[in-house]
């Protein structure tokens, strides 16, 4: 446990040597092969080696490689079949002898004698090289090649299936992972612990799989439970507990560097990344398979676009920091820093392994080679964050769809039957006899909409009444522009109606979260149809008014007219879920002959996503027509009715017919009654309920997140680069993996997915999925020994590899190799379910030991890494915060959602907002890491500036306060049964008789200072000083 | 204030554990013997029994150096927004004679307005040599100017982006990037702190409400390195200490103390059935150093304890300056009391609120080194009357240069240069009254003895005694260091 900080500390200025490479273990050699190697290096550093650099290796594998013959390195210069075993025999020494051409040097003096001898001789010796030739760095012959060997180092292999040991004394077992580390500590001579007693156990197994303690009738229940299943059912219990994604998502996050800001210079939220969060809380609760809790982090998008929680796993990509001012000299370095930022995360959390040092050279210690990396840095090269709305629980709008369709149908169908049966042959009648009341007609005609646009690419739909209804992308800040045709003259007035509808929030009649909008312009122009070549001029409005405003400055109707970019016509405050109406004036009567078509202009840009839902527009040539909604005449009715009443019935459009059929019908009172059935029963529809959510995919449909950029930020490829750099680029890189995680070598094909034809996106993202879960062929079990080994780091305290994010060559070796296989292939077996693996775990002997010290055994095995005892494990700073608010009575249990910033939220930790600038404090006091980088192992210190806040914060206090009175009101008459209270729910037992003494006597003491200040409450306050003080006790931030 | 010992009469069953039970079990994993250590500054234990393996428990330990260290800590006045270092310490006769000519082939990516870009412009300030080094400086610097045979000057320094978040994380960690521990994290990881009961790191911003550095917090923050490391923050309004302010209840009759007698006591009985465990004996210790603290802090800051006379000196008092003299006093003050690391930035994000001077070079500069001037040349002074100078590195500088050629404008004013700009360092082991590196005669770029910000760190370190090829941290399968993979120590400006 305690070494994981001071390991660390302790490596400050000490260079481990380089682990032994796999090319050093060689069979079969000559026996004076060291000697004659030993001289060929002495020739080598002396005279070959300033030779080929002079002489060769510009054109063979420096600069370039002429004749694909390169001598950078021995391996490449033994493959050449350039040399044979002596310098006599080799064909290279033909042509530097110029017994055959081309002679080399090419067309450069001949090599003198000494020089071809000394060449000669090193091949003799077997042309033993110190080290590659040095060269400018960019020459394919420095090229990392991933051989056999690279593919033999223990992480890389497939998994093995080993044997269960058997031990020789199984009565401590409980299961085979016990077998395991019983049979490697046999090896050394230590015994385990034995097991904890079932009061130990329960607060242990609580704390670790849902960062909550027991309550003491939770304790008891456990303790009664004598049968043979009593630990698996309480396991299983916590298992099944929403609480338990909870604690475990926490562990992915810090792995995640999960945040929700950008970082950098502003800072900016991502109000929408939360549900990457709930996404992982989600996934770990239905006990996703991890293979796919993986792909859908990477694809989901492609792999299941309808599946919200496939969306929402994207999150995992766009989780990282990225500037938000970017200046033009910075744009592309900025954007390979956020795909190097992709790959990196991916590579640290799903195979344990830094694929990001590969970025500016083949990988130091792991066979990475620069063009593994950026052939898999493209994958990322078209992925960018993006926020779409998204129906979270599409199954429940389906259901209840589906429940309301069926009720409706008869609604519909009673009044389509009267409309045929009734309605149809009466109207026919009625136009024949062609008996008209033009008092019909309303002051306010509706023009008809012949055309429309958004700029954000909202849907529009023109509905009966001459209403347009809206719907689709609801951009921040959208304009829209209708064109209308209208016959009245002289145009006195306008007429916007914002109506309400079922499909808009709160029903409208805005667009916003809120029901409401924020109309910042309304512009119309004018022109004739009759005069072709006249240009549109603009109509000057004036004496705005309407049904309601927000209020009388800058959201009053006469907002929409101002001119003002900050200020809008609004609803809120009273006209929420109402139809409204907003009449203007034209400050000249528009008065032309013939059709005059008008063009409407609406901005909404004061506010965000504030665009109107439902508009209908009506024009009116009366000089002072009603503020009113409603009622209004359509455009084509006077016409129409008039030719009924001229008996031309027969020459009535469609169009007018229906107008007509609809003014008709409208006076039938039992059509009346029946469509109401049908609309109020509409109004009952359920809608979708639309977040937003910030997800990443890529495609032409997917609008960026974007900032202050100068200049483009995102490019159609990614290339390779030489050290990193964006002005060195090298040729187009195209997709690949791992070749080290490749059974053979360039197998990527295997799992590179062509999208199909419909796909807007690459499927590159997809096809990486598909490599890293490949068990067989690809990384897939590199990938569940990784997330196996976290399993276990989390419940035992450390991994069986104790560098969980680095399984390369620089990484710990396994302790226990096999037992790693095994539980990686267990995992492989329940189909990737982790909670099996969990259960497995908690269950063994291994599990259930003691924390008891042995110093001998200590001797053996200082750091506990055969696991001869549990190591108790601080509490995480989320696990102690939720955990006092618990015993305190204070925490809110509400799941998921938007965090908050706010420190005195009373909700569990992993729902605090991550906001990379304004870290919650105390999170960051108990080594929370800073969401940067990932993190696969927290480390744990021990700082005055934490006793500082058990000693002084306000909510730890509060909580002691409640808990203090809780256990007051419980024994009003008893300090000694108070006290013993305090203890089963703190520390899970009673206290021994030393205990229950000294806190007695604190308690009556502060009790009888209290009172001797005449302060109220006293008993309350000194047992709150106590429930305090137990609340910051070892025991308790310690469990054994 | 608190009562150091409560009016409570102790209540303890068995005081103390006993001495031997713990020594039988301290020999139990690495670093065990790191309580007694513990036990010993107590002074539970006599120094005979301790091994030196404090750092086992305690990561902010002191720890030996790679060399013999010049400086014991640092005060880092920072420059924000990129001072200008053609009109503050890097004379150009040069500019006055081509005022008004246009820049021949200037690249206009160089700076972050690219469609604001002017012509060459001569300083608005006159310029004076001083002391016996006989160094030009700006007008605008009537107080530092009487310290200059105290610096040495690095004029030939550059600088990785034109951008100020960059170049912030750039100057502060030693990359461009976000994510990586600052220099005063990686200080106090390498060198941990000499106080027990103040923090080692400590950060002040612009207390008038122009805000943070652009990157905010992170510019202090332990990237990769442990928590512990990180700056704190002393909030400019408010308590500047989290947590520092006990509940009322617990101040009066010393309660507190009682508490935590009792805490201890349950505490020991604890570790007494947990075989010695150091860590939970390094947890009994945090309290007892938390309860000092809560008096050491509040005192450090408090600086109405300084004489009258210096506090004038500073320039408190002095409506243009007070803010930033107050902090420079709050700076000495720890310092003095052992904490390792102090940095304080002038002025708050960009343009006119710090020395950003994008339009009005002149108002702008003359403005912030009005509030600077007094209190730094206050401080230097109060420094090496109190032998603290030799052992103190103070240094001035911002995340980059200003370009030479005006950026257009109504009051000119200029754009952001990465290809020069001016840092001094005085005290802690420098060579006083030097200069190294120079730029051109227009001072665009850096020109000779460039000086490149990892070989700033390389320096920094140096001076504090530590190789900064050797001060590692192993993160993701790699080493890192704050100096990336470069960085030369400037040996001419060590004493």
């Amino acid at each position: 446990m305690r070494n994981s900080l001071s390991a660390l500390i302790l490596l400050v200025g000490i260079v481990l040597p380089v682990s032994l490479s796999a090319a050093d273990k060689k069979a079969a050699l000559p026996a004076d092969h060291a000697q004659r190697m030993q001289l060929g290096l002495d020739l080598f550093k002396k005279e070959v080696r300033p030779l080929l650099v002079e002489k060769c290796l510009k054109c063979h594998g420096g600069k370039s490689v002429k004749g694909d013959f390169d001598l950078s390195s021995r391996k490449k210069l033994l493959d050449s079949s350039m040399i044979e075993k002596t310098g006599k025999e080799s064909y290279l020494m033909a042509l530097v002898e110029h017994r055959e051409e081309p002679f080399m040097p090419l067309k450069e003096k001949k090599l003198s004698e000494k020089e071809i001898a000394s060449l000669s001789k090193w091949i003799d010796l077997g042309a033993p090289y110190d080290k590659d030739l040095a060269t400018s760095g960019k020459s394919a012959s420095e090229k990392l090649v991933i051989t056999d060997d690279d593919r033999k180092f223990w992480s890389f292999q497939p998994l093995s299936s080993p044997s269960v040991p058997k031990a020789k004394d199984s009565s401590w077992a409980q299961n085979e992972i016990d077998s395991f580390v019983l049979a490697k500590q046999t090896e050394k001579g230590l015994t385990p612990n034995e097991q904890v007693s079932k009061r130990v156990y329960i607060r242990r197994a609580y704390f670790d799989l849902i960062g909550l303690p027991p309550a003491p009738a939770e304790v008891e229940a456990f303790l009664a439970d004598n049968s043979p299943d009593a630990y698996e059912s309480l396991i299983d219990r916590l298992l099944a507990s929403p609480h338990y994604g909870e604690r475990w998502a926490r562990h992915w996050l810090d792995i995640a560097r999960f945040a929700e800001s950008h970082g950098f210079e502003h800072d900016y939220d991502r109000n929408f990344a939360y549900h990457y969060r709930d996404f992982v809380i989600k996934a770990l609760n239905q006990d996703m398979p991890y293979d796919q809790f993986i792909k859908w982090q990477l694809a989901g998008d492609e792999i299941a676009p309808d599946k919200p929680l496939a969306l929402m796993a994207t999150g995992f990509l766009g989780a990282g920091v990225f500037p938000t001012q970017i200046t033009a000299n910075e744009v592309e370095r900025t954007r390979y820093d956020a795909l190097d930022d992709m790959l990196n995360t991916t590579g640290l959390a799903m195979l344990g392994l830094s694929v990001g040092c590969a970025r500016c050279h083949d990988h130091k210690f792991d066979p990475i080679a620069s063009d593994d990396y950026y052939r898999m840095l493209s994958t990322f090269t078209t992925t960018v964050r993006t926020e779409i709305e998204l129906d979270l629980d599409p199954e429940k709008y389906k259901q209840e769809k589906s429940k309301f369709d069926l009720a409706h149908a008869p609604l519909v169908k009673a009044l389509q039957d009267f409309e045929t049966q009734q309605i149809k042959p009466d109207f026919e009648n009625w136009l024949k006899q062609g008996k008209i009341d033009t008092a019909q007609l309303d002051e306010w005609i509706v023009p008809d909409v012949v055309s429309h646009t958004s700029k954000g690419k909202a849907l529009f739909e023109k509905l009966e009444d001459g209403s347009v209804l809206v719907s689709g992308p609801n951009i921040n800040q959208d304009q829209f522009t209708f064109t209308l045709r209208t016959n009245v003259r002289p145009i006195r007035a306008i007429r916007l109606e914002t109506l309400t509808h079922r499909s808009l929030p709160k029903q409208g009649p805005g667009r916003a979260v809120n029901g409401n909008f924020s109309l910042t312009a309304f512009k119309v122009t004018a022109k004739s149809i009759a005069d072709k070549k006249g240009a549109a001029q603009e109509v000057k409005l004036t004496n705005a008014r309407a049904t309601h405003e927000q209020n009388q400055t800058t959201l009053s109707a006469n907002s929409a007219i101002d001119g003002q970019y900050g200020s809008g016509w609004a609803v809120d405050l009273g006209g929420i879920g109402k139809d409204q109406a907003i009449v203007f004036d034209l400050e000249t009567p528009l008065d032309q002959a013939g059709e005059t078509e008008l063009t409407v202009t609406m901005s909404f840009t004061n506010n965000v996503n504030h665009s109107i839902g439902h508009p209908r527009f009506s024009v009116s040539n009366s000089s002072s027509p009603a503020i009113k909604t409603g009622a209004g005449s359509p455009e084509q009715l006077s016409q129409a009715l008039q030719l009924v009443e001229e008996g031309a019935w027969d020459k009535l459009t469609d169009a007018q017919k229906q107008i007509l059929e609809r003014r008709y019908r409208e006076q039938d009172p039992k059509w009346v009654a029946l469509s109401d059935k049908v609309n109020q029963h509409l109004k009952t529809e359920p809608q979708r309920a639309l977040t937003k959510v910030m997800i990443c995919s890529e495609g032409p449909d997917i609008k960026p997140v974007r900032h202050h950029t100068q200049g483009k930020d995102f490019f159609d490829e990614t290339y390779y680069l030489t050290r990193g750099d964006t002005e060195q680029k090298g040729a187009v890189a195209n997709q690949s993996f791992l070749q080290v995680l490749m059974r053979s070598p360039q197998q990527e094909k295997t799992w590179i997915e062509a999208p199909p034809k419909t796909a807007t996106t690459s499927y590159r993202r997809s096809s990486l999925a598909n490599w890293i879960t490949d068990t067989q062929q690809g990384a897939g079990a590199l990938a569940a020994r990784v997330i196996a080994n976290r399993i276990w780091q989390h419940h035992i305290g450390t991994g069986i590899v104790n560098t969980p994010n680095d399984f390369g060559l620089q990484g710990e070796r396994p302790t226990h190799p096999e037992l790693l296989d095994y539980l990686a292939n267990q995992l492989i077996q329940h189909e990737w379910h982790l909670k099996p693996l969990h259960k497995q775990i908690m269950l063994s002997a291994t599990y259930r030991q003691s924390t008891d010290f042995h110093p001998d055994q200590s001797k053996i095995d200082p750091e506990n890494k055969l696991y001869w005892r549990h190591s108790p494990q601080r509490l995480e700073g989320e696990v102690i915060r939720d955990s006092i608010l618990l015993i305190g009575n204070r925490l809110d249990t509400t799941m998921y959602g938007p965090g908050t910033l706010q420190d005195d939220s009373l909700r569990r930790s992993i729902y605090f907002k991550i906001k990379r600038s304004q870290l919650i404090p105390m999170m960051q006091l108990f080594d929370a890491p800073e969401a940067l980088v990932s993190i696969g192992q927290r480390s744990s210190t021990t700082i005055a500036p934490q006793a500082l806040l058990f000693m002084n914060a306000e909510f730890i206090r509060e909580s002691a306060k409640s808990f203090a009175k809780n256990i007051y009101q419980a024994h009003p008459t008893s300090l000694e049964k108070a006290v013993t209270d305090a203890y089963q729910t703190v520390l899970g037992r009673v206290p021994s008789a030393s205990e229950a003494a000294i806190s007695l006597a604190f308690i009556q003491q502060h009790q009888k200072s209290y009172e001797s200040e005449k302060k109220p409450e006293a008993t309350l306050l000194a047992l709150t000083d106590f429930t305090h003080a137990l609340l910051s006790t070892n025991e308790f931030i310690y469990p054994n | 204030m608190l009562q150091p010992f409560s009016e409570l009469p102790s209540i303890s069953l068995n005081q103390l554990l006993a001495r031997r039970q713990l020594l039988k079990h301290a020999g139990s994993g690495i670093g065990a013997l790191g309580l007694l250590s513990l036990l010993q500054q107590e002074g539970v234990l006599e120094t005979a029994h301790a091994a030196p393996s404090l750092q086992a428990i305690n990561p902010l330990a002191p720890k030996p150096t790679h060399f013999p260290a010049k400086a014991k800590s640092v005060i880092w006045l920072f420059i924000n927004g990129g001072p200008s270092h053609v009109d503050t310490w890097d004379y150009k006769p040069e500019l006055e004679k081509r005022d008004g000519v246009a820049l021949e082939g200037f690249d206009n990516k160089t700076g972050f307005f690219q469609n604001a870009v002017g012509p060459l412009m001569k300083s608005p300030f006159k310029f004076k040599q001083h002391g016996e080094s006989g160094k030009w400086v700006s007008e605008i610097f009537p107080n530092l100017s009487q310290h200059v045979d105290k610096m040495a000057f690095i004029h030939s320094g550059h600088t990785e982006s034109n951008n100020h978040s960059p170049a912030l994380f750039m100057m502060n960690c030693g990359i461009p990037k976000m994510g990586y521990p600052c220099v005063g994290s990686w200080v106090t990881y390498g060198l941990g702190s000499e106080s027990n009961s103040l923090p080692a790191f400590v950060v002040m911003s612009d207390p008038l409400g122009r805000g943070l550095p652009k990157g905010q917090s992170l510019n202090w923050g332990a990237g990769f390195l442990p928590s512990v490391y990180q700056g704190t923050y002393l909030k400019p309004s408010g308590e500047p200490i989290d947590n520092l302010q006990p509940p009322s209840v617990l101040t009066e009759k010393g309660r507190q103390r009682s508490q935590l007698d009792l805490l201890k006591s349950l505490n020991r009985q604890h570790l007494q059935q947990n075989e010695g465990d150091q860590e939970l004996a390094a947890r009994i210790e945090s309290f007892e150093l938390a309860y000092r603290m809560q008096s050491a802090a509040p005192e450090a800051l408090d600086i109405s304890q300084e004489p009258k006379h210096l506090q004038e000196q500073y320039g408190v008092g002095n409506k243009k300056c007070e803010h930033f003299a107050k902090q420079c006093l709050i700076a000495r003050r720890m310092v003095e009391r052992g904490t390792r690391f102090v940095q304080i930035y002038s002025g708050g994000m960009e343009n006119q609120r710090s020395w950003d001077g994008h339009s009005d070079i002149k108002g702008n500069h003359s403005g912030f080194a009005e509030e600077t001037d007094q209190p730094i040349a206050a401080l230097l002074a109060d420094l090496e009357s109190r032998g603290l100078l030799n052992e103190t590195l103070v240094i001035w500088g911002g995340e980059f240069g200003r370009l030479p050629i005006a950026q257009k404008g109504a009051t000119p004013g200029r754009d952001h240069n990465p290809h020069a700009f001016t840092t001094w360092l005085a005290g802690g082991g420098v060579k006083a009254g030097t200069t190294y590196g120079a730029t051109d005669e227009i001072g665009f770029k850096a020109a000779e003895d460039k000086v490149h910000v990892n070989d700033l760190h390389a320096t920094i370190l140096r001076l504090l005694g530590m190789d900064h090829e050797k001060l590692t941290y192993l993160y993701s399968g790699r080493r890192f260091r704050l100096t990336d993979v470069g960085g030369h120590v400037i040996d001419k400006i060590i004493a």
